[in-house]
């Protein structure tokens, strides 16, 4: 039978602040997790439904079924020539930075485009440096500049996450206004505290790395 | 390829750094794991001589040019020379400055050491041929904007 510690009540010499931080800790941890998943539905809602890059889809075919109930291909490109194969195959534009040359040119042919084209013929030395950026937006819509230029996106995505985690914080502090009964004496009476400790010293509880191993039985009190 | 001249021009330690995926992969959507991997030189040669072939389309510029921005690599000088040209036979500038756009964003974030000598080697094609960079018609920095789908 080991020596008890003295049945004499001891000078536990309580420190308060650690119960608090420990009953703060645990607000933290609900908190923590709360954040985690309003981050994750905030931006899992963000990124519904959206193309990476926020890509200008102008969708120029689409199947649908023709008379005899065959699947049809309706051609939206209208007059746009086409140039190429295209990402998929279909005469669609679109701005991409690893498929950059799309299946159609960007405009139709109108006059002035057609009478740029012809002098695109002769010596482009002869073209100035605005009819050369009229030929390209005729051909292209964005440039790779445009194309990879910052949309500010990630202002919403953070903004309507914290907006979610700041309503999670509300409804917690409603759930401790209106719903949670108050602390058990057991917990914040102190004398009950300090005699709980004192158990816990007397039984050697987690006597390694615990409450008992920073006590020091030799002396009969608090290691530091 | 570019990538691999610049290699060997560094420090051995670094040289595995620039290392990418293997040549046979180049072609985008045709992998060939089970073949012997092209060289560099090779593939060049295969491009200069796609872009040099007489009776080239449009189809066919396009769909070398979007072969090459599929590869994980910037494109030999020659290989640029060969599509401008393509592209003058073709009488389309417009083309002409998207490729050179293309080949600024193959650098990728080594953009600052390699354009301005792949500039440098271009530079008497496009002066010969009258071709502007993007820069100097003002597209390295965004100019227009459009309106995102989901903000309409």
């Amino acid at each position: 039978m080991f020596q008890l510690a003295s049945v004499e009540h001891l000078d536990l010499n309580m420190n308060w602040s650690l119960i608090n931080i420990n009953i703060g800790l645990d607000l933290a941890c609900k908190l923590f997790y709360v954040t985690m998943a309003s981050f994750a539905v905030g931006s899992v809602v963000r990124r519904c439904g959206r193309l990476a890059g926020g890509a200008a889809r102008l969708s120029t075919s689409a199947r649908a079924l023709g008379g005899d109930g065959m699947p049809a291909i309706i051609e939206r490109h209208g007059k746009r020539e086409v140039i190429g194969y295209g990402y998929n195959g279909q005469p669609n534009y679109i701005d991409r930075v690893d498929y950059p040359i799309p299946a159609v040119r960007f405009k139709e042919e109108t006059p002035q485009i057609k009478a740029l084209r012809e002098k695109e013929k002769g010596d482009w030395k002869n073209l100035t440096k605005e009819e050369v950026q009229e030929l390209y937006r005729a051909t292209f819509c964005r440039t790779f500049a445009e194309i990879q230029a910052p949309t500010g996106e990630w202002k919403l995505a953070l903004g309507g996450t914290l907006i979610a985690c700041s309503l999670a914080i509300w409804v917690y502090i409603w759930m401790k206004l209106f719903v949670y009964d108050k602390m058990p004496a057991t917990i914040t009476d102190p004398q009950r505290v300090e005699a709980q400790v004192q158990r816990m010293i007397d039984l050697r509880m987690n006597p390694v790395q615990g409450v008992a191993s920073n006590w020091d039985y030799e002396k009969g009190q608090w290691k530091n | 390829m570019i990538r691999n001249a610049f290699s060997r021009a560094l420090v051995a330690g670094r040289a595995g750094f620039l290392q990418v995926a293997p040549q046979s992969a180049s072609v985008a959507g045709c992998r060939h794991m089970s073949k012997v991997a092209e060289s560099d030189e090779q593939l060049t040669a295969r491009y200069v001589q796609y872009f040099e072939s007489k009776d080239i389309d449009h189809w066919w510029l396009s769909k070398h040019i979007n072969d090459l921005a599929g590869t994980d690599a910037v494109p030999e000088p020659d290989i640029i020379k060969a599509c401008l040209h393509a592209c003058r036979r073709l009488n389309d500038i417009a083309m002409a400055v998207r490729f050179m756009e293309i080949v600024h964003f193959k650098c990728g974030n080594r953009v600052k050491e390699i354009y301005p000598y792949v500039l440098q080697e271009v530079g008497p094609t496009l002066n010969e041929l009258g071709i502007p960079t993007p820069e100097e018609l003002g597209m390295d920095k965004p100019q227009l904007a459009l309106e995102d789908v989901y903000d309409m």
